[in-house]
């Protein structure tokens, strides 16, 4: 069962294919919502935050966009696969299907949203009349390492998830921490520059600043890269030996 | 992309669950002293808040172990047709579980020589919103199949399945009758070396279970190995030529399919009547 690699890619594309088709199965506008949800809160924003940080920030639609693409890869990407494990309960019980291919695909599915709503970024960049700067190919690097991050971060929750519901709920409160660390909507000078420092320790909100630098024409900050990548593989690592650790565990505890 | 076929490798490699080390090739199933314990509480701790609470006040309750198979060892040659008999929660769902791989056992080994098709739930892993056909590939992704495959199987899966026009209505709207001989379709598509088979699967209507139950007996004689549980003992000395007997997770006996079969009844009797003399 499951040996050959194409039997996994297969299994792969198909649970990508069920979450993109299950998740607005009823709604008229069926995907498009994934373009309609950023942009309607990037408005909402805008009206509000203009007035508060107009002056501080330049083109505060792309600056929020920018931000929220990345907090909303992160923040759905890991719910995702911290739940990909207890609703496959069934299944799980029943069928040998490898359990890391949904926690996988939950995060896949996550980056193809994450690939469509650049779509809008680019449109509000050429609205706005944002320039593109040749260092929006560096964003390839935080990006990437964001990747990783989902994956280990998911990996480790999906496994505690299953063992304690609710590090589900804690973890929707350690996410709203997080938005409100990553200065997503507000620019980071509005912070004292002690708590910065603690700002950059946060691997979302350098990822995030990272990806802002090179949409503002910013080579990124290369320090902050690298502490990104350390965490990430780091969590990688930490999910990767967890999940091989409980994988056979996990449908006693379902 | 190169990134993620790595991480995929490391992450599956880790996963081949039966390592043939050393296996007779006549050996289609090597259980060695396998064991399973279920640990089962009272009140099961499933929150962090009472884990943690009864942590400190160190009544943590203790975890009841229930032993479900107790120190079973057996194998099974190539192109024999194993009958598994018991009673209820003797076992036998467990140890089939266990070899389908959904279950680690708790201590013990398995070696299994094959590709193996479990028949044990047909239609577990439909999504009731898809229609029948996006099911089949869905389905078909879940039973380790590919696309070529069930690319060039889907007209054959149409067929035997009866639904016709109805394959490209959502399976919501199905009738139990029209999933299950979906779900039956799919799953016995497999040109497996080893069956997995918990009852005799006859589903749908009277046509159908004729169609389906010699379905089954034609992928039971092409020179698969076998391994039946049925409460049917008519069925298993049809079909099966030796028999485990299991009870209370140890195995009782062990042999040519009629004998065990004969034990197994006359005991079975046996408990009724001392059943009777009691009351």
């Amino acid at each position: 069962m499951f040996d050959t690699f194409s039997e996994k890619k297969f299994l792969l594309k198909e649970l990508v294919k069920r979450n993109l088709t299950s998740k607005y199965k009823d709604s008229v506008l069926g995907i498009l919502w994934s373009f309609f949800n950023p942009l309607l809160t990037m408005l909402v924003f805008t009206a509000i935050f203009s007035m508060l940080f107009g002056r501080n920030i330049e083109n505060y639609p792309v600056y929020y966009l920018a931000g929220r693409l990345v907090f909303d890869f992160y923040n759905h990407g890991t719910k995702g696969a911290m739940n990909s494990i207890r609703r496959n309960a069934n299944l799980l019980k029943k069928i040998y299907v490898p359990k890391n291919m949904f926690a996988i695909s939950a995060v896949c599915y996550e980056f193809v949203n994450f690939l469509i709503s650049f779509i809008i970024l680019f449109a509000v960049m050429i609205i706005t009349g944002a320039t593109f700067h040749i260092t929006l190919i560096y964003s390839v690097i935080p990006l990437m390492f964001l990747v990783i991050l989902i994956f280990g971060v998911g990996l480790i929750l999906a496994v505690c998830n299953t063992y304690f519901s609710d590090i589900g709920y804690l973890y929707n409160v350690f996410t709203l921490v997080l938005l409100y660390a990553s200065a997503m909507f507000y620019p980071i000078e509005v912070v004292p520059a002690k708590v910065q420092i603690i700002f950059t320790l946060n691997p979302v909100y350098c990822a995030m600043s990272c990806f802002r630098q090179c949409v503002y024409g910013v080579v990124p900050d290369w320090s902050m890269i690298l502490y990104l990548a350390a965490f990430a593989l780091t969590a990688l690592g930490i999910g990767i030996l967890l999940f091989n650790i409980y994988e056979k565990k996990l449908a006693l505890e379902l | 992309m190169g990134r993620k076929s790595k991480l995929k490798g490391l992450l599956g490699g880790s996963e081949s669950n039966n390592d043939n080390i050393a296996l007779d090739n006549n050996v289609a199933i090597n259980v060695e002293h396998v064991t399973m314990e279920f640990k089962i509480t009272k009140d099961k701790i499933d929150t962090l808040k009472e884990y943690v609470i009864r942590t400190i006040k160190r009544n943590k309750k203790e975890k009841e172990k229930i032993r479900v198979l107790d120190d079973i060892t057996f194998k099974v040659y190539r192109g024999d047709k194993v009958g598994i008999l018991g009673f209820n929660g003797a076992g036998k769902s467990t140890l089939l579980k266990i070899l389908a791989g959904i279950y680690e056992p708790t201590s013990g080994k398995i070696q299994i020589n094959g590709k193996v098709a479990p028949l044990l739930e047909l239609s577990a892993g439909f999504d009731k919103n898809y229609s029948g056909k996006n099911n089949i590939y869905l389905n078909g992704a879940f039973l380790s199949m590919d696309k070529e495959f069930l690319d060039e199987r889907y007209d054959e899966i149409v067929e035997f399945s009866e639904l016709g026009e109805y394959i490209n209505y959502p399976v919501k709207n199905y009738s139990s009758g029209m999933r299950a001989k979906l779900g039956f379709s799919i799953a016995t598509l497999v040109e497996p070396d080893i069956l997995i088979v918990d009852e005799i699967l006859s589903v749908g209507d009277i046509k159908f279970r004729k169609k389906s139950s010699e379905k089954i007996n034609q992928l039971m004689s092409e020179g698969v190995t076998v391994l039946l549980v049925s409460h049917s003992i008519n069925q298993v000395r049809k079909i099966c030529d030796k028999c485990i007997w299991i009870d209370n997770g140890k195995i009782v006996m062990e042999g040519e399919a009629n004998e065990v079969c004969d034990a197994y009844v006359s005991n079975a009797n046996n408990d009724k009547k001392k059943k009777k003399k009691k009351k």
